[in-house]
């Protein structure tokens, strides 16, 4: 007898309903080039876009394994680097550096990954922000390399006919291109039985190798699967912005906005990080506008982060679905007995018949 | 090589880390269509016993034999392949998962889809509370059915030996009756369990035979009706004698 607290996943039309939701988001996305009032909007649509490209990225592995790395800014700043280096140094296709440069990013997290991914919880967040802090100064004092603290620039992947607002819009759309292919990859890791096997680990680790799951080398797909989209938008970051600093690539900063919108939208959620990149990449650049300068908006965006963790600790769609249930008809796990049921049962029961003895 | 024990672990010793032993030569075995227990105080070394034989702790010395094969020294994912499903102490479900996905997991380490469905359908049976919430999250299944879904879990691989935790910890009454029901219903349905209790007594009516473990070592090992009747082990392990009168107070 299926009881009314079973809760079915994906009913015909919850799916016709997700399908048509995931019309509407896209096509809302795709327009917001020709609604964008001035090129500085369309230019804050391409920051927060980059920052769900990265966000989603992290989330592979702070989603699926529940492992969380506050030293994400690595792989982006690495892939950012990796891609402008490539260009300058070889010459080469900027698009192809891109993916290039992504793909040496993934091969440097192999090993990271096989030294950190040891470690659980708060040990794993310090080895995580030990390797970005390296980073920061090899880059910082390797000069005739990377630039140093001079900062390098990077080649413009359009010409020079492609004005600014044009270019801000071509990235737009290279990011919503890149997003989607993050997206859809996340979506078909979470039905696999792989995604399976990572979430197990995020529930508890221990159990999960107890049912034979090779949790080490799944948590380490995971882990580099996420630095090679991390890598991705940090690069496609540093073709739009021209310019690469390693104390911003490489800043604790930048990792922990990761976490702060994948935390903020829903780290179980598909669509979490990509709606939290939205809320937090509009604070933050609505902050910044606002008080110039100073370094008030990071006072704001730590005041949100505590707010998120407070009330809603497993983000804001997990908590809007649960306002949902609310409303839907009350869902029951006590089963109604009759006082016949109830004598039967103490009749039959080895307990008080014990008892009874 | 064919043996008459499923399992026989042989003079074993094993510890955590640089500290003291835990276990100092014990001998155990399991012989197929029985229920084992192992009782005795905390720190005996109970569930370091489990942790040996499920391969998640690897002996100093001494040897594991599932069947007569040896399998001394193997991890988790081979002991599991070699016949031996552990099921943890407390509760152990994935409780964010549905009872559907629980049971799947089990069977993680098979390929074969038929042989999966044929399983399932295998464990529904046994375990009636599992079918009956098969899409429910395990989350929110009471603590009894929980542990059913563990049971059904661990016997997705079709395990020579199922090796249970302290299966009746934090459950009342009437659900760890029944808990211990599925122990037998398990053993009937051709899987030997080698069982882990703090409810000693409880425990031991329900297992063929029983060992007492103190300080590492198996101090007696018999069948549980006779290690029950012992009047000095009744004293010192379950709590006073088979037939005491209560005191006179």
């Amino acid at each position: 007898m299926p009881s009314a607290s079973d809760r079915t996943r994906g009913s015909g039309l919850t799916t016709a309903l997700k399908i048509v939701g995931i019309l509407a988001l896209a096509a809302a996305v795709l327009s917001f080039p020709s609604f964008a009032a001035n090129p500085f909007i369309l230019s804050v649509g391409v920051v927060i876009m980059s920052y769900a490209v990265l966000a989603t990225g992290w989330n592979f592995v702070g989603g699926f394994t529940g492992y969380m790395s506050l030293g994400h800014a690595a792989y982006s700043g690495l892939g950012g680097y990796a891609t402008a280096l490539l260009i300058i140094e070889s010459g080469i296709n900027p698009w192809l550096a891109l993916v290039l440069g992504a793909l040496l990013t993934a091969v440097i997290a192999v090993p990271v990954g096989i030294a950190s991914l040891r470690v659980r919880g708060a040990s794993f967040v310090i080895v995580s922000i030990a390797f970005v802090l390296i980073l920061q100064l090899v880059f910082q004092s390797w000069g005739e390399f990377t630039g140093g603290s001079n900062g390098l620039r990077v080649p413009r992947p359009f010409g020079p006919d492609v004005l600014r607002p044009e270019q801000h819009e071509r990235f737009f759309y290279l990011h919503a291109a890149v997003l989607a292919i993050a997206l859809l990859t996340w979506w078909l890791i979470d039905r696999s039985r792989f995604g399976i096997g990572l979430k197990a680990i995020r529930e508890d680790e221990d159990k999960a190798q107890a049912l034979g799951i090779p949790t080490f080398n799944y948590k380490l797909v995971a882990f580099v699967v996420s630095a090679f989209f991390t890598a991705v938008g940090g690069g496609l970051y540093a073709l739009w912005f021209g310019f690469l600093d390693p104390i911003f690539q490489f800043s604790i900063l930048i990792g922990s906005y990761m976490v702060l919108m994948s935390l903020l939208g829903g780290i179980r959620s598909l669509f979490g990080p990509m709606l939290g990149a939205l809320v937090v990449g509009y604070s933050v650049e609505f902050f910044k506008n606002e008080y110039g300068d100073t370094q008030f908006h990071l006072v704001a965006t730590g005041l949100l982060l505590g707010l998120v963790v407070l009330f809603m600790p497993d983000g804001v769609l997990p908590a809007l679905a649960a306002l949902l249930r609310r409303f839907r008809p009350q869902e029951s796990s006590i089963r109604e007995v009759t006082q016949a049921e109830l004598a039967e049962q103490r009749n039959s029961d080895p307990i008080t018949q014990g008892a009874k003895r | 090589m064919a043996s008459d024990y499923l399992l026989e672990l042989d003079d074993i010793e094993a510890g955590y880390g640089r500290a003291a032993l835990v276990l100092r030569g014990l001998t155990v075995k399991v012989p197929a269509g029985s229920v084992v227990c192992l009782v005795g105080p905390n720190g005996a070394g109970k569930s370091t016993v489990l942790k040996v034989a499920s391969g998640m702790l690897a002996p100093r010395s001494g040897t594991i034999r599932v069947c007569g094969d040896d399998v001394t020294g193997f991890g988790p994912q081979q002991m599991l392949t070699a016949g031996l499903s552990h099921v943890l102490q407390g509760h152990s479900v994935f409780r964010e998962m549905t009872v559907e996905e629980n049971v799947l997991l089990g069977a993680y380490t098979i390929r074969d889809r038929a042989a999966i469905a044929e399983r399932v359908g295998f464990v529904k049976e046994l375990f009636p509370v599992v079918g009956d919430r098969w899409k429910a999250l395990a989350g929110a299944l009471s603590g009894g059915e929980q542990k059913q879904v563990e049971f059904a879990r661990s016997l997705m691989v079709s395990p020579r030996v199922v090796l249970l935790d302290e299966p009746s910890m934090g459950l009342d009454p009437r659900a760890t009756a029944s808990v211990f029901e599925q122990v037998i219903r398990m053993r009937d349905a051709g899987t030997a369990v080698l069982l882990v209790e703090q409810n000693a007594r409880r425990a031991l009516e329900t297992a063929d035979l029983g060992c007492v473990l103190d300080l590492g070592r198996v101090h007696i090992d018999g069948p549980a009706s006779e290690l029950l009747k012992d009047p000095q082990l009744a004293e010192l392990y379950l709590g006073g004698r088979p037939a005491a009168a209560p005191p006179a107070s």
